[in-house]
């Protein structure tokens, strides 16, 4: 965990949230988190991962305790302004890809931020070029592979330029050879990440701070080489080690 | 492989055509859209007993057919539903006219009012994709509400087909013996499938909000009006004034008697 001078993104601080105001989904949990840090969120399911990352860009926003991105609190007037800052790569790229083909899909954010043409070709070029699917500009959405369209999703985020990636479960679905190229792609970008992920081996190769959730709160926060190699605290959790550490 | 896929796949070879670089395809779909508006209401405008008028206004259909290289047999597959209904209109005026005889010419001068309508609309969606009409609707200050309408629909069209067929495959797959679904699958089986559409279409609208959408939709296509989208316009609309303000099947009789 980054300390310091470094500048945070995101503080969170006692944050509690309640499933329809009946079901205490997150539990007092305190975050902060810096500039340029890839952080994965692990914990078995239904301990309010994709929660958290659902109230980061104020997609739930009748939470408790205090919710800063990028210095400004999550309330409804802010919401606008700081999605400009942060982008969410959906667990189905079903649902992100709603466009015709692959470029109108990654120019729809620019220019629903009024940008130029000229920027808006400018920005749709370079994310092709990030996620190297260049050669997919002119492709129906619907006659993309699984991998093609995790990549293309990732896409339309970054040419939004954000400067928070969130990501929810991105190798789900993905063939190794796919799975490889995310993994390096996302080691490539210089934006602060969140990934939420049970596929603790992917996290290990793409994050550099893991926090663990259980029953809705923070159980471990640390570095993911501690986290991801300590058997008895990813059991105590309802986890097991990453495969590559199974022995 | 279901009727459902193969109704997705038919709206995707539709997008397929409207992806070519064709000459008609890059015309400017404000351009496009006015000639299919004016061509429609000509059509219309057309008197029930005028039959030669109307055998003459097939020009503009078939020539855009031919432009845009569009094949008349997959466009009347594709249409197939449409044109049982379209031929319908007016197949009681032989009864219902003065005489059998009006009755036949209007019959047929409405049937071919339908045909082409339906013709010239789908000229337009097989080389217009779906945002550059709403583009060109929006230009033409069609109410933004509307056109968002418009778009939403198309999209929700296509996942409420997409999750219909996942449960149908998966009904299917359970029930291989079985022809069709039985009466008492169906409650549950529609249920699922809205619950399942709204939550995807919720998702959607969410991955739509959180890149900056808020109700104002912007538009792919941004193209200049072009000179030949111009000439294109002006030489369309001048062939229409001709065909309907005189009387060229006449005229055309005149030269050979």
């Amino acid at each position: 965990m980054k300390t310091g001078i470094e500048k945070h993104l995101l503080h969170i601080e006692n944050l509690s949230y309640e499933y329809e105001r009946l079901e205490l989904v997150l539990k007092n949990i305190s975050i902060d988190v810096y500039q340029g840090e890839t952080v994965g969120l692990i914990g078995n399911n239904g301990v309010g991962k994709s929660t958290l990352l659902k109230l980061l860009v104020g997609l739930l926003l009748d939470y408790e305790g205090t919710l800063e991105v990028v210095n400004h609190p999550m309330v409804k007037e802010n919401v606008n302004h700081i999605r400009e800052h942060i982008g969410y790569v959906f667990q189905d790229s079903d649902n992100q890809l709603f466009m015709t083909t692959v470029e109108e899909d990654v120019a729809f954010g620019p220019r629903n931020y009024g940008l130029s043409n000229e920027e808006v070709e400018k920005r749709v070029t370079k994310a092709l070029e990030l996620t190297y699917i260049e050669k997919l500009r002119d492709k129906h959405v619907y006659k993309l592979s699984g991998g093609e369209k995790k990549l293309a999703s990732i896409a339309t985020i970054l040419s939004m330029e954000p400067d928070i990636i969130l990501m929810d479960e991105p190798s789900v679905a993905l063939d190794p050879k796919n799975r490889r190229n995310l993994i390096n792609l996302l080691n490539d970008l210089e934006q602060t990440k969140i990934i939420a992920s049970h596929d603790l081996d992917f996290v290990y190769d793409t994050c550099d701070r893991v926090l663990l959730l259980y029953e809705g709160e923070i159980v471990a926060d640390g570095s993911a080489k501690d986290i991801l190699q300590n058997k008895e605290l990813l059991e105590d959790n309802g986890l097991e080690l990453p495969l590559r550490f199974q022995g | 492989m279901s009727n459902i896929d193969n109704s997705l796949k038919e709206i995707g070879k539709l997008n397929d055509l409207q992806q070519r670089n064709q000459w008609l395809n890059n015309i400017h779909p404000l351009v496009k859209l006015l000639l299919t508006v004016i061509y429609i209401l000509l059509v219309v405008s057309v008197d029930k007993y005028n039959l030669g008028q109307m055998l003459v206004l097939a020009i503009y259909p078939f020539m855009v057919f031919n432009i845009g290289d569009l094949r008349l047999k997959e466009a009347i597959y594709r249409m197939r539903l449409i044109l049982p209904l379209v031929m319908m209109v007016g197949m009681f005026n032989p009864i219902f006219d003065s005489s059998i005889e009006a009755g036949i010419i209007s019959m047929v001068t409405l049937m071919l009012k339908g045909i082409y309508t339906v013709m010239v609309a789908y000229a337009l969606i097989a080389t217009t994709s779906i945002e550059a009409i709403c583009y060109a609707l929006r230009q033409i200050y069609i109410p933004q509400i509307l056109v968002v309408v418009i778009l939403l629909i198309y999209r929700y069209i296509f996942i409420m087909g997409q999750e219909a067929d996942r449960i149908m495959t998966a009904y299917k797959l359970r029930a291989p013996a079985q022809k069709g679904i039985n009466y008492k699958a169906w409650g549950s089986l529609i249920g699922q499938w809205l619950i399942r559409s709204m939550d995807r279409a919720e998702s959607v609208y969410e991955s739509m909000q959180l890149r900056g959408f808020r109700g104002e939709y912007a538009y792919a296509s941004k193209a200049k009006i072009r000179l030949a989208d111009i000439l294109y316009l002006i030489i369309w609309i001048g062939v229409f004034a001709v065909l309907r303000f005189t009387d060229i099947v006449d005229v055309i009789g005149g030269l050979f008697i």
